[in-house]
């Protein structure tokens, strides 16, 4: 079978000794293969939903007051966010546990060939609310971005902690139910979902910010595969004895 | 019909002229046969509508032509069709697991789906099936943390729970270690006393060592039906070895004493050698590929 | 391993005896296949989460009992306020209904389990069947809330059966909802993403009520936001049509979910299929004949309850919200207590006792005449406008008479101690209002003298909060300002002992409730330091 022959010994192995201009081609080489596995399916039908919700600002009889634009663009980034929680579903979960390309580069992939369509998602949902009915539209961004990144964080938590190869359903209904309840049932005190014009906006934003930011850490410190079995061995994601 | 062997006097599975098809792929073409109690090998190379055969005898997809009775009943009706499922356990090519679920949970829901509805009758059944499997001590675990050959087991004892008359196995064996194997061909042994057995594999040894009758298909026909002895017998001075690897062979490889094996019409004052079945099987496909 | 796979084949065995046709043993085992997949339910996350949650929060408020006016519940709110709660499981039980409705097919366990006995149709049935226990937990934790509320001794007025059954009946439509979802949309996705999809569209409904009322009430539960309680016959909420709505739609979107899981794929459902052709008949899925009637008859249900629930308010219902609003004397019961009268509604008669309790300590400290003055306290509403719309009462121009809200606890006794205080000072309420001079003083001190702690009292009817500065005080019809020399005053008399005030104010009675007599004048009679700018401070506006 000539399918199975070995290299000759002087040629060099491809993935031997990646310097920096080896990882640049293997992104370029990667780009392509990792955009077809991608769960465009959710994400088109998250991302349509959210375009839906935020035309649904024009639906107003009486015009959209800022307020209930902002009901909407937060509901809109919900959906949203749903469809990206399906982002790090794999299929092929198990046959690419084990390649040499690190799951943080993979994973990082996937987010960064996600993310021009988020942006751009986003100034279309904004330019579907009509003009005068726009809340500040850099705070929003914040909220938006966090809430996304909280979904992306929820994925790379669900894939840490299960073996599942697609964990994206169990991800969106947390997500789902956290973003229904944490609005309703956040203590007064704490400050995260403001109504508009209300003196704690800036405060509030300044913990949005936070917010995004511990998303962040999180997504990485998920991400990045763990070498050895945490103590206690909380991980499921770890081989059985 | 190529019909050698003696087809059994009290069919408890018959079909006539069945025929299926995937757009123009003809995955069924004029399927017949007839299946007694004991354990029946389904031989066939991949896509040769062994599991389709399957799928079709156990009421999974209908068939565009043709006719069959399960025990007596007709699954062309609603009724026939449901007592057929009463009568019958499958275990499907790939079997699915809710991983979530103990391996009792499992099975204890393919029970209820089966519709044994006396909650400690159908536990005590339940738990007798995995003690048949060899299950007992692992029917708390959840199924994903099982290993694939106990998976395959639970699967198995889906499929005879409730004690089911007509068992489709459709290549049961794959994946599972020897020892995983000869267990497996015991449990399936010992279900096919008292019960129809339709085993599909690619495994000759599995036929060989389990099944009194043989079927073989090729091109989503029926190339032979008869016992394992009279498929074996088809290769009759048909086999011979010699030094070399002979041209004119159908098949032949070099042994581990280092003669060769040829398969196909010997030469004049070739030695010949005793045919086994998978040797009677190879020519019987060779024989179809001609005929087609 | 044992050698022994199966028991002699002459023992009957549950599914190979074919005499076992009976309908009543099919559906105990849909029944038995509800049950696993209810545990199954449960054992999920999200239900398991919320239910926990849901349970505590009740608890907590039945424990701690609930709030400001949480010990005088009214009850023809309290059934309306259990509604909301129960939307958080009931979206949960919805995503993870679906996510159990499409188990089989996202593990591959769909080929298997289709040869099974149980059709397909009939496993929906029971999913459908799994979530009926989370409705009967709902209907427990509501019969908690509203039993809780109705124990308490300050508990009046009546609860609608109709109103209690709508968070159980939620939490199962959404639940069914989920069911059919899965069926329609097999795919991850459409469950959490039909959550977002139909909040915003409840927000469209509800945003654009204001002239298409009726479009309000087609989601499950209908708040208001309702500013004072009225007496139950006033409500006018066609809560019994909604209920019906709410049950003819769950039948419905049941049947749909059960037509929709016999044939599983949408070419199926249209005929393309290749079953469609096959001379081998598939032989019909279940009784669809039977489910179809059934989901006729729930259409004509649901649509008899949205066509009840529509029609607005009647004309005998608004002639007696307007009585009860300008001639509430005509619906009141009148009880005497001591010298004073009490004439309220006859659901709140029995809270007569805590108004005269009020009376009695606030006229305890009144000098002159005003000791004795015999007062009426009238209980009013002002329902002319609907349950949402919050109107003012007017102050009440007859002399002696106090008027009380339907709403008791909190703050609003305090309220109602300034609203009688001001009548016995200024002898009515229309004159009270007006007040802006010294007697603001006097009143003040009656009103919170006597209550257990008056500076937080003060704090409490004061609407920004305060102890200093200027600001308004609530009263039960028009709110007094308060000037701050006269908060100063009033907050130097509360903090000394009160039995040396009492004798001042009732030696200074007729000059302390004289208009002429300013801020000043009264800090002096009552030997309080004159805080200074009192004097321009006592201009009344005109």
């Amino acid at each position: 079978m000539r399918g199975v022959t070995r290299p000759a010994a002087d040629e060099p192995l491809p993935a031997a000794g990646l310097g920096r201009h080896a990882v640049g081609g293997l992104v370029r080489a990667l780009v392509l293969p990792v955009a077809r596995g991608l769960p465009w399916r959710p994400l088109a039908a998250g991302g349509t939903l959210g375009l839906l919700i935020a035309a649904g600002t024009r639906l107003h009889s009486d015009g959209v007051q800022p307020w209930l634009a902002l009901l909407h663009l937060r509901a809109a980034a919900l959906a949203f966010g749903l469809g990206l929680a399906f982002l790090l579903d794999d299929p092929a979960r198990h046959t690419t546990a084990t390649v040499p390309v690190r799951r943080l580069l993979r994973a990082g992939l996937r987010v960064a060939l996600v993310a021009p369509v988020a942006v751009a998602w986003w100034g279309a949902a904004v330019l579907l609310v009509p003009a005068e009915g726009r809340p500040p539209l850099g705070d929003v961004t914040l909220e938006v971005a966090a809430t996304a990144v909280l979904a992306l964080a929820a994925a790379a938590a669900a894939v840490r902690l299960w073996e599942e190869p697609e964990p994206g359903q169990a991800t969106a209904a947390v997500v789902l139910v956290t973003g229904v309840a944490a609005p309703l049932l956040m203590p007064g005190r704490w400050t995260l979902f403001v109504r508009l014009g209300v003196d704690r906006w800036d405060e509030a934003h300044r913990a949005w910010a936070w917010v995004l930011a511990g998303a962040v850490l999180v997504w990485v410190a998920c991400t990045v595969e763990p070498v050895r079995r945490p103590l206690g061995g909380w991980s499921r994601s770890s081989p059985r004895p | 019909m190529t019909s050698l062997g003696t087809t059994p006097s009290v069919p408890s599975v018959s079909a006539a002229g069945l025929c299926l098809s995937y757009g123009s792929t003809r995955a069924l073409d004029d399927v017949s046969l007839r299946l007694g109690h004991g354990v029946t090998g389904l031989l066939g190379p991949n896509g040769a509508g062994k599991t389709t055969l399957l799928r079709v005898l156990a009421t999974a997809v209908p068939a565009d032509r043709g006719a069959f009775t399960v025990l007596g009943h007709d699954p062309g009706t609603a009724r026939g069709r449901h007592d057929v499922r009463r009568a019958l356990g499958y275990l499907p090519q790939t079997p699915g697991f809710h991983p979530d679920f103990t391996a009792f949970a499992f099975v204890d829901y393919v029970a209820i789906l089966k519709e044994m509805t006396d909650r400690s009758a159908r536990h005590r059944e339940v738990r007798r099936v995995l003690d048949a499997v060899g299950l007992s001590d692992v029917r708390g675990k959840r199924i994903k943390r099982l290993s694939g050959g106990m998976r395959q087991r639970v699967a198995l004892a889906a499929a005879l729970v409730g004690d089911p008359g007509f068992l489709v196995l459709d290549e049961p064996t794959v994946g599972l270690d020897p020892e995983q194997r000869m267990r497996f061909r015991e449990l399936i042994a010992t279900a096919g006393e008292g019960r129809t057995v339709l085993l599909s594999t690619h495994q000759t040894e599995d036929v060989a060592m389990l099944c009194n009758r043989v079927i073989v298909m090729a091109g989503g026909r029926v190339r032979f039906e008869g016992t394992p002895a009279e498929l074996s017998a088809r290769a009759a001075g048909r086999v011979w070895s010699s030094t070399q690897r002979h041209p004119g062979a159908k098949a032949g490889w070099r042994t581990g004493t280092g003669a060769f094996r040829n398969v196909g019409d010997p030469p004049d004052g070739a030695s010949l050698v005793e045919p086994t079945l998978e040797d009677g099987y190879l020519l019987t496909l060779d024989a179809s590929e001609v005929a087609a | 391993m044992s050698s022994t796979v199966s028991s002699p084949r002459t023992k009957a065995l549950p599914t190979s005896t074919p005499a076992g046709e009976s309908p009543r043993r099919r559906l105990r085992a849909v029944l038995a296949l509800a049950r696993v997949e209810a545990r199954e339910l449960l054992l999920q996350i999200p239900v398991f989460v919320v239910l926990c949650v849901y349970v505590a929060y009740v608890g907590w408020e039945l424990w701690t009992g609930g709030g400001e006016d949480g010990a005088y519940p009214v009850l023809q709110d309290v059934d309306r306020a259990t509604q909301p709660e129960s939307l958080f499981l009931g979206v949960a039980v919805l995503v993870c209904v679906n996510r159990a409705v499409l188990r089989s097919r996202r593990r591959g366990t769909d080929g298997h389990f289709d040869v099974l006995v149980m059709e397909p149709w009939r496993r929906t049935v029971a999913h459908l069947l799994s979530v009926v226990p989370f409705a009967l937990a709902t209907a427990l934790v509501v019969a908690a809330q509203f039993t809780g509320a109705a124990l308490k001794p300050g508990a009046v007025g009546t609860g609608s059966f109709s109103e209690l059954a709508v968070a159980p009946l939620a939490v199962l439509l959404l639940g069914v909802l989920g069911v059919l979802i899965a069926r329609l949309v097999p795919s991850a996705f459409g469950a959490p993403l039909f959550v977002v999809g139909g909040y915003i569209a409840v927000v469209l409904l509800l945003s654009s009520s204001e002239d298409t009322p009726w479009l309000r009430w087609l989601t499950p539960f209908v708040d208001e936001f309702q500013a004072d309680p009225l007496p139950s016959d006033l409500l006018g909420r066609p809560a019994a049509w909604h209920a019906l709505y709410l049950v003819g739609l769950i039948v419905l979107v049941s049947c749909a979910a059960v037509l929709c899981g016999g044939r599983r794929t949408l070419p199926a459902a249209l005929g393309l299929a290749r079953a469609a052709r096959n001379p081998v008949a598939w032989p019909a899925v279940g009784p669809a004949r039977l489910v179809k009637a059934v989901a006729l008859g729930a259409a004509v249900l649901t649509l008899a309850g949205a066509v009840g629930q529509s029609r607005g308010d009647s004309p005998a219902l608004l002639a007696a919200r307007k009585q009860a609003s300008v001639a509430p004397e005509k619906d009141h019961t009148c009880v005497p207590h001591g010298r004073s009268t009490y004439c309220a509604f006859p659901e709140w008669t029995g809270r007569t006792e805590d108004w005269a309790a009020v009376v009695r300590r606030v006229q305890s400290l009144a000098g002159g005449a005003a000791g004795g003055t015999k007062l009426t306290v009238r209980q009013r509403v002002d329902a002319r406008y609907g349950l949402s719309a919050s109107a003012t009462l007017e102050p009440s121009s007859t002399h002696g008479q106090v008027t009380v809200g339907t709403r008791w606890g909190g703050n609003r006794v305090p309220e109602f101690s300034v609203g009688v205080a001001s009548v016995l000072v200024a002898g009515n309420e229309e004159a009270a209002a007006a007040m802006c001079d010294g007697r603001v003083v006097t009143v003040m001190w009656l009103a919170l003298a006597t209550t257990s702690d008056p500076m937080a009292s003060l704090r409490d009817v004061r609407i920004d909060d305060s102890v200093s500065g200027s600001a308004i005080v609530l009263a039960p019809t028009h709110p007094l300002e308060m000037t701050a020399a006269q908060t100063t005053v009033v907050r130097e008399l509360l903090q000394r002992p009160r039995y040396g005030v009492t004798a001042k104010v009732k030696a200074h009675w007729t000059e302390l409730t004289s208009p002429k007599t300013s801020t000043a004048r009264a800090a002096e009679l009552l030997d309080v330091p004159v805080p200074k700018g009192s004097e321009k401070e006592d201009k009344c506006e005109e």
